[in-house]
């Protein structure tokens, strides 16, 4: 089942009144339960489309189709809606809420969801345990490694069984064997939840792992296939 | 709940900066509850002094007489109005007075003065002037008795025992005299009366002025000087039922008798909100300011949770949320130690006798003791947390405009 489509994609940013394309004529399908990497060096755009397909930011021209829905006609409260309710993000610093336990770091999505205290809390700590990571539940993110705060924002951006879940570099900060644990668990997560997978990374143990690599280079899709 | 939890906890991620902020509200608070209990104590201590000592809640003359004071501008059948007030339940008391202007001599001196004849006992329900004799005793029920202030002694040379002499207009237009023998010195500590008013007996009024038993004046006292115009309709709605013209009357509050004053105490209450507004505007800077600092450092975090979905709507309050915490903390602790210093200040009184002359001009006695009531409670506990949740409303507006692409990557 397509999932997601994106039409003559083009972004620009203009600095000091200078426009820079950042992304140019991209043409893309995504089916459900795809484990793609969108590969290519720094500054080739990968995460500028990261955030368009994850509604964060906004093309300057063309479509992106979500469930075969526009997006450019949905506003910022339905585009939030959307993300809550079907986009899960994984971020490459883990960017989780220093004030909040693991436990309530994963619970915060399905708080937003209007979940009760006790269903969300049964909820996420389900997670956690799958995850191997139920002993977390009650520290704060700064006294646990880096490793396992990743393993806290994989739980965080799956707890509300969303149909995508989009993944920022997530290795980029962590050494080789925590990068393999986490993509075997991301690995384990597709595979059994049918999430699809759609990772920004330049990483080669990602690549490696990908069953459709995106090659991006100045904004410019130079090679779709899969493996 | 979940959006306060973090609200909460976001206050203590800068122990120190959010400490000051409160520790500025808890100043803000403590000051504005302190500020308005003495504002209040001093108003109802000067109503109640002016009433006290002289003018009372209510008074009943014949119409005209306050603007005049004409000596036969005596109150038209005055029996049938004392009966009529005899008759009301909620009346504290009533006094007879006659009143008139004339001059006061002593081997020394001579003085201007209001001559006020009295009836000592009913007197006493009325005014405490007989609370206020320094030196000698109040009026009994003898004769070419008088009391006067300490001003007055002062300036005729009199002590205790001394001769006065009297002299004023009678009823006729004849010039009257009668001697007294001073017996009590009182300081009401206003000083508009203490220079002006001397009292002697009702029945030495009456015959110095030719009076008969007519008499000037009554003046009506309850004990919640609040209810002075209701006590003023009560008597109007009782002079109707009794088929007595009203018009041929005047009968005014303490409000109307003294409409300086009453605009002065108005005044002082606009004064209030006047600090209010400064110490609002003072706090609100201070939690703007840190809100937007809060903001600033947390533009990252903000990305994420716009990413992971949160309304707009929601982190507006979150982060309203956040300066109203800080706002309810303040303003619990500001008004805890609001109470602390109060309550030793409304049971001493603040000591402001190095200002006597001037607190004596405007009615107050030397010793104010600071009053709470419901709306410095109310005014205390909701102005402070309304300005920080205000103060809030600026910076919560600058977070959810944030591009969530941007935030999120912001460092």
């Amino acid at each position: 089942m397509e999932i997601l489509r994106v039409e003559n994609l083009t972004k620009e940013y203009s600095s000091n009144g200078v426009s820079v394309r950042a992304l140019f004529d991209i043409n893309l399908k995504f089916e459900q339960g795809e484990f793609t990497v969108i590969a290519g060096p720094s500054g080739s755009g990968k995460t500028t489309l990261l955030n368009i397909i994850g509604t964060l930011d906004k093309p300057s021209f063309g479509k992106v189709y979500f469930l075969g829905e526009e997006l450019s006609k949905k506003s910022k409260s339905e585009l939030s809606d959307l993300r809550l309710n079907k986009i899960g993000f994984i971020f490459q610093a883990y960017n989780l809420i220093p004030v909040l336990t693991n436990l309530e770091n994963i619970e915060f999505p399905l708080m937003l969801l209007g979940m009760s205290a006790k269903d969300r809390k049964e909820r996420a700590m389900r997670i956690m345990e799958e995850l191997n990571i139920a002993e977390l539940a009650n520290k704060r993110p700064n006294s646990v490694s880096g490793g396992q705060q990743q393993r806290v924002a994989v739980a965080r951006a799956i707890v509300h069984s969303p149909i995508l879940v989009l993944a920022d570099e997530p290795t980029a900060n962590l050494d080789s064997k925590s990068a393999s644990s986490l993509l075997d668990l991301m690995e384990k997560m597709n595979a059994e939840k049918n999430i699809t997978f759609i990772f920004s990374s330049h990483d080669n143990n990602v690549i490696d792992r990908a069953k459709r690599l995106i090659l991006l280079r100045d904004g410019i899709v130079i090679q779709d296939e899969n493996k | 709940m979940f959006i306060a939890k973090l609200a909460w906890r976001n206050i203590w991620r800068n122990k120190r900066r959010s400490l000051i902020v409160i520790l500025s509200i808890v100043v803000g608070v403590s000051a504005s509850l302190l500020n308005d209990s003495y504002g209040v104590g001093i108003m109802n201590q000067m109503v109640d002094n002016l009433i006290k000592s002289h003018d009372s809640n209510v008074q009943i003359h014949k119409s005209g007489f306050r603007d005049n004071k004409k000596v036969n501008d005596v109150i038209p059948n005055s029996n049938r109005i004392k009966s009529i007030l005899g008759k009301l339940n909620d009346i504290k008391g009533y006094s007879e007075r006659v009143i008139c202007f004339g001059l006061i001599s002593s081997a020394a001196n001579s003085s201007g003065v209001s001559i006020v004849g009295i009836k000592p006992e009913l007197e006493k329900n009325v005014t405490d002037i007989y609370k206020k004799i320094i030196a000698g005793r109040y009026l009994s029920n003898g004769r070419n008795e008088i009391v006067i202030s300490k001003k007055v002694a002062e300036k005729l040379e009199v002590e205790i025992g001394d001769k006065l002499v009297a002299v004023a207009s009678d009823v006729n237009g004849n010039v009257s005299s009668q001697m007294f023998r001073v017996i009590g010195i009182y300081r009401s500590g206003i000083s508009e009366y203490d220079n002006i008013n001397i009292y002697i007996p009702l029945a030495d009024a009456q015959e110095m002025l030719n009076l008969g038993d007519n008499i000037h004046e009554i003046a009506v006292s309850i004990e919640d000087y609040r209810k002075s115009s209701e006590l003023k309709d009560k008597i109007l709605t009782e002079f109707n039922k009794n088929d007595i013209v009203k018009d041929i009357y005047e009968v005014k509050t303490f409000q109307e008798i003294m409409p300086m004053m009453i605009a002065f105490l108005d005044v002082y209450h606009q004064m209030s909100y006047v600090i209010y507004l400064i110490i609002g505007i003072a706090v609100l800077f201070g939690v703007v300011n840190t809100m937007l600092m809060t903001v600033m450092e947390r533009i990252n975090e903000f990305g994420v949770i716009m990413s992971i979905g949160i309304r707009r709507g929601k982190l507006l309050r979150m982060i309203m949320y956040e300066s109203l915490f800080m706002g309810l903390l303040g303003t619990i602790i500001g008004f805890i130690v609001g109470l602390l210093i109060y309550y030793p200040m409304s049971v001493n009184g603040v000591d402001m006798s190095q200002f006597s002359e001037s607190m004596a001009s405007f009615g107050l006695p030397n010793q104010i003791y600071p009053e709470l009531n419901m709306n410095v409670v109310i005014n205390t506990l909701l102005i402070i947390p309304l300005v920080t949740v205000i103060a809030g409303i600026f910076p919560a507006i600058k977070a959810t405009r944030l591009q969530p692409s941007e935030a999120v990557r912001f460092v």
